[in-house]
């Protein structure tokens, strides 16, 4: 509920029978009666045709004892008294003009009706008789400006003043000549006092240091029994009744909403009201024994009514939990302590926790406090070998990705997955082992046996495939198709654990190839065995003879050009080119059920599967890629190197470049995330590791910087940068004392210092290499 | 298995945020009671609190750590509606405060006229970036042009989502072909059934973020939102936390079909949605590949959700907040992360047509 004021308003006061409502401001005065829906204007204080200072109001204060006295503290420093009992339009009643400065506070006793107290800028604490015209006594604060006053509740002669330096004084009534107590309770200004309806001795301050102390006064000292630390400064404050440790609190500027704290959480506000849309000014509980309506008055010019039911809760907000995934697979998990503790013997509360009976029962109760809520944290860590990332440091650190041949990479990394008990990923460069690697090892047997042995054996094979397609009457597509098939029945044969030993079997046979291609002819009669290749025998089993198969166009690349080894290496074999060349050779054995088209074509297609497979493991990696395992996608993809590149978009493969290396980089696996720089072929991921570090190198005889990218000085012609302890020119990690200059080769140098401490160079420098 | 290493906090009120930091070594809680703790992993595998210190006049709701590259520095935000940059000085403390390490703040980003909820550093690929999204309704995003000063920052843009945002997240996708884009989770509690998701997307061409996407069956308040770590994918996934747990698949629909200039489009897939949390879901939180999530909820415990090969989520693991087991639902110790024994996973990609393809 709230209404409209024509103007801003400064303070807000509630009459005793909290029927009705006075708002003061710079240029409003006026008295509203709370009704049950709206706020009624009832009337206009502000009388008269000029405007005078006097009715520039800074504070209001409504008698709780008599409901027709009121007192303003003006702005011009006068303390103005109103009684709403005149007769006539104007209710002003008696005008002292004692203060040389604004009166930023005025208050009544609670118990003497004549009794007024004001405060002011000029440091001055005013005690006025209203039967008087006078103050009857002034009360000098020896400190700064007053900024407000309020009488003890309880101690009929006792009353709290707050200073613009920090401190608060309590003052004994009949005792102007000192105060009672003096005690610095901010840093900074202190704006603002409330004492506790109820516990006699507590004293609640706010100050522009953003704190609101509660005091115990009772003491000899006073000591602070609470801190809250709010967001912005603290205008006002007011306990809330009924709540032994609530109380409302405002800002002076920035924060435009009404806290309610919970002294005992001083951390977050248990309630806030969020209406006005600038500062708030005043704050007052409606009443002084119900907890729940609470007044204000504001910049914005409205006065609200708020409910407490109504606040919005941070508390309630505030997210209990806090849970976060580690590197490791480690968990780091924060909760709330009844959340977890209470989890045993509840049972999970169904629907939403923020029921509506839940919600009225724990605000309108007497403050219900269940102690300071705190969190317990626990950080749950993967036992070794249980969900934890190592699998990815040992894969990351032991995967071979170039360097060696394929078939070497294939199967030392086969090897290294399978021990890692990555099972998948073992067969997966288990397959791309046969994949790739086939076409190269095995021809090499046939290319014996056509060699050796004429037609008797190599030709048998293609023939019986040949025929077998062209009786079928199958056009090439179909056949793509089918052997499409075969790879996928291929794979599932590969994927059944029974299947394992052929599929080694096949290993074995690939391997013992390898020498055979160096070897020519010398291994005849062992590619016999292997391959009893019987026409009959070959219908049969398909599958078997997709290798040999691949294998004829290298046969004849070798046979017209000798370079095979050399072609080993490359792998990388246009098709179109052997395939016409396999088609020129292949004319002399050729039997008279082939046309010279056919063969082509069978050849073409033979050599297909490379091109064809590509496809088949570039959907491969993209589903390791979708998978998480983006480790697999990028090493295999380093490993295949040119046989896949192309059939991969380059933003994907950079993709999946930065994500690997980003990856590295989390476990610190800088050296891997090197090499993977090295080897990508991606532009944007190999320039990473040339970016942001200049290396200056200066040889290390004439002393003048290298311009060459070589290892030997042009200026010198001497090889710069030789171990001190082998001689040799040191490329890669060099390690060197910054005392003398000389070192060399890391391992080296490691080695001569467990054994000296002198210089390996024999300068006579106490070496330290850091 | 997982062992509980209970962690004497000694926070003097709720702890809102716990993270790691890029390498998992260093960890960073953040607790109503305004301050701020960093943990360090000694060798032995224990945490120790290096740092606590007073961060905001407020509850710090989030804490946050930046890409190591731009120093150790912290970002958190605060009830007192101000997000910071904290940056870790070493070797200037006094004997009195060894082992103590110094943090210091860089800046306060005081924009924000309500309590800043979320505060997260943008993919590093992106620069030195900050978001922050506050119960307002707006997100914004800071640059520190410079990255060896952190001590300014400006303000890039300023998002507006109508609701009250609860918690951002980055896309943390490296890729050219994905736009910065950033989630945006709101916790409005208001009984109007607005979507609570909105996905936020920079466009090259006019430099502003537009709203790329909305995800329209999340009305319930949203408490935390995550994209799981792009290692590669095509396409991107997102966990809700709201009353119950929900994943999001979000696939780029090609560009070529969509007209250029306009945000990116993309096909949505709810692909799991649990309530076995029986109430708020407070917290998701991926694990760095991608495969694993896991959720916190009223209940007090930790719920782990991994996919099988045929994309069905489900669940492996509870962890009671406590530290004690739970009896499983399944054997936490095969799960390893890894791709392995999973054998017609293989299969299923070879054959080409099923989750592999489906995916690309």
């Amino acid at each position: 509920m709230h209404c409209h004021l024509d103007a801003p308003a400064n303070a807000v006061s509630v009459c005793r029978d909290a029927a009705q409502v006075a708002v003061a401001g710079r240029s409003i005065f006026k008295i509203y009666a709370i009704e049950e829906e709206q706020f009624v204007e009832k009337l206009n204080l502000r009388v008269g045709r000029k405007p005078s200072l006097n009715l520039s109001c800074a504070d209001v204060v409504w008698h709780q004892m008599d409901e027709n006295l009121l007192a303003t503290a003006a702005t011009n420093g006068v303390v103005v008294t109103w009684n709403l009992g005149r007769p006539s339009r104007n209710k002003q009643d008696q005008l002292f003009t004692e203060h040389k400065r604004t009166v930023n506070k005025v208050c009544f006793h609670p118990t003497e009706a004549h009794v007024l107290l004001s405060g002011s800028q000029d440091g001055f604490m005013k005690c006025f008789d209203l039967r008087r015209k006078d103050s009857v006594s002034t009360f000098s604060g020896q400190s700064e400006s007053v900024r407000d006053v309020q009488f003890s509740i309880r101690d009929y002669f006792t009353f709290a003043s707050t200073f613009e330096n920090g401190n608060v004084q309590l003052w004994d009534i009949r005792r102007p000549d000192r105060c009672e107590r003096m005690f610095t309770a901010h840093n900074g200004p202190v704006f603002c006092c409330d004492w506790h309806p109820e516990d006699r001795g507590w004293l609640a301050t706010g100050g522009r240091d953003k704190m609101v102390k509660v005091w115990d006064m009772t003491t000899h000292r006073a000591k602070e029994m609470h801190c809250v630390q709010t967001i912005a400064s603290v205008a006002r404050v007011k306990w809330r009744p009924e709540c032994r440790h609530h109380l409302a609190t405002c800002s002076m500027m920035v924060d435009h909403n009404i806290y309610v704290w919970d002294v005992r959480r001083p951390f977050v506000p248990a309630a806030m009201f969020e209406e006005h849309r600038d500062v708030t000014t005043g704050i007052v509980w409606r009443h002084p024994h119900d907890p729940s309506f609470l007044l204000s008055g504001s910049k914005d010019s409205t006065l609200c009514q708020h409910l407490f039911r109504d606040a919005s809760q941070p508390v309630e907000r505030a997210n209990p939990e806090g849970l976060c995934y580690g590197l490791f697979g480690d968990l780091a998990f924060a909760a709330k302590e009844s959340l977890v503790a209470a989890e045993s013997g509840r049972k999970p509360c169904a629907g939403d926790r923020r029921h509506t009976i839940f919600f009225k029962r724990k605000l309108d109760s007497a403050e219900p406090f269940s102690g300071l809520a705190s969190s317990a944290l626990s950080v749950f860590e993967t036992e070794p070998g249980g969900g934890s990332m190592s699998w990815f440091v040992d894969t990351a650190e032991r995967y071979a990705l170039a360097g060696r041949p394929l078939a070497e990479l294939c199967d030392h990394n086969a090897k290294v997955a399978r021990e890692l008990g990555r099972n998948q990923v073992a067969q997966t460069w288990t397959m791309l082992r046969i994949i790739y690697c086939s076409p190269g090892l095995v021809p090499s047997a046939n290319l014996n046996h056509s060699v050796g042995k004429g037609s008797s054996c190599g030709l048998p094979l293609m023939n019986s495939f040949n025929l077998k397609d062209m009786a079928s009457g199958l056009g090439s597509e179909t056949r793509l198709d089918r052997s499409k098939g075969d790879t996928r029945s291929d794979t599932v044969l590969l994927d059944s654990s029974a299947t394992l030993i052929t599929n080694e079997d096949n290993e074995e046979t690939e391997g013992s190839d390898v020498p055979a291609d160096y070897l020519l002819g010398d291994v005849e009669g062992e590619e016999e065995e292997l391959y009893p290749l019987d026409p009959e025998h070959v219908h049969p089993e398909e599958p078997e003879y997709v290798l040999p198969q691949e294998a004829f166009p290298l046969r004849h690349e070798i046979v017209d050009t000798p370079s095979g080894p050399e072609h080993l290496q490359e792998k990388a074999d246009s098709p179109h080119v052997s395939g016409s060349e396999a088609d020129v050779a292949s004319l002399a054995p050729a039997d008279s059920s082939f046309s010279l088209l056919s063969i082509s074509h069978t050849l073409y297609d033979s050599r297909l599967p490379a091109d064809f497979f590509s496809v088949l493991v570039c959907d491969m990696l993209r589903f390791y890629a979708e998978q998480g395992d983006v480790q697999m996608a990028v090493s295999v993809l380093i490993v295949l190197g040119e046989r896949v590149r192309k059939d991969i978009d380059e933003q994907t493969q950079e993709h999946w470049y930065t994500s690997y290396i980003d990856l590295l980089q989390r476990f610190c696996l800088w050296n891997v995330s090197n090499q993977v720089v090295k080897l990508s072929t991606s532009r944007a991921v190999s320039c990473l590791n040339q970016a942001s570090t200049t290396l200056h190198v200066n040889c290390s005889h004439c002393k003048r910087p290298m311009s060459s990218r070589g290892w030997v000085c042009d200026r010198c012609h001497r090889a710069a940068s030789t171990c001190a302890v082998c001689h040799h020119v040191v490329k890669g990690l060099f390690v060197w004392c910054q005392g003398c200059s000389h070192g060399g080769h890391l391992q080296h140098v490691m080695k001569w210092l467990e054994g000296s401490s002198h210089c390996p160079a024999g300068c006579g420098h106490l070496c330290e290499y850091a | 298995m997982f062992v509980a290493r209970s962690i004497a906090a000694d926070h003097k009120d709720l702890i809102h945020d716990v993270s790691f930091d890029f390498h998992g070594r260093r960890m960073a809680t953040c607790s109503s009671d305004q301050s701020v703790k960093v943990w360090d992993k000694s060798e032995s595998g224990d945490w120790h609190c290096t740092a606590s210190w007073k961060t905001h006049s407020g509850s710090v709701w989030r804490v946050t750590w930046a890409h190591p590259e731009f120093g150790q520095v912290l970002a958190s935000c605060s009830f007192d509606r101000t997000a910071a940059v904290w940056e870790e000085i070493v070797g200037e403390s006094n004997d009195k405060l060894r082992g103590q390490s110094h943090w210091v703040k860089r800046t306060t980003l005081v924009d924000s006229r309500t309590s800043v909820t979320d505060v997260k550093f943008a993919p590093k690929h992106m620069g030195l970036m900050l978001a922050t999204c506050s119960a307002d309704g707006i997100v914004r995003i800071y640059e520190a042009p410079d990255v060896m000063n952190l001590s300014q920052w400006s303000l890039q843009h300023e998002i507006s989502c109508k609701l009250s945002c609860s918690c951002i997240s980055w896309n943390p996708s490296s890729s050219r072909a994905h736009s910065p884009m950033i989630a945006v989770g709101s916790d409005d509690s208001s009984p109007n059934a607005m979507a609570k998701v909105q996905i936020f997307e920079y466009n090259e061409n006019t430099r502003k973020y537009a709203k790329a996407e909305t995800l329209m069956t999340v009305t319930d308040p949203v408490h935390d939102i995550a994209f799981a770590p792009n290692l590669g994918r095509s396409f991107h996934i997102l966990a809700v936390a709201t009353k119950d747990v929900r994943i999001f698949t979000l696939k780029p629909v090609r560009k070529e079909l969509t007209s250029s200039g306009g945000p990116t489009k993309f096909e949505i897939h709810i692909v799991a949605q649990f309530d076995n949390h029986n109430s708020q879901v407070w917290r998701v939180s991926w694990n760095i590949t991608g495969t694993v999530l896991a959720s916190s909820g009223d209940d007090g415990c930790v719920r782990l959700w991994k996919a099988n090969y045929m994309d069905n989520w489900k669940c492996t693991g509870i962890l009671k907040g406590n530290g004690s087991p739970v009896s499983g639902n399944s054997q936490q110790g095969n799960s390893t992360p890894s791709l392995g024994s999973n054998i017609p996973n293989l299969q299923n990609s070879l054959n080409g047509s099923s989750s592999g393809r489906k995916h690309s």
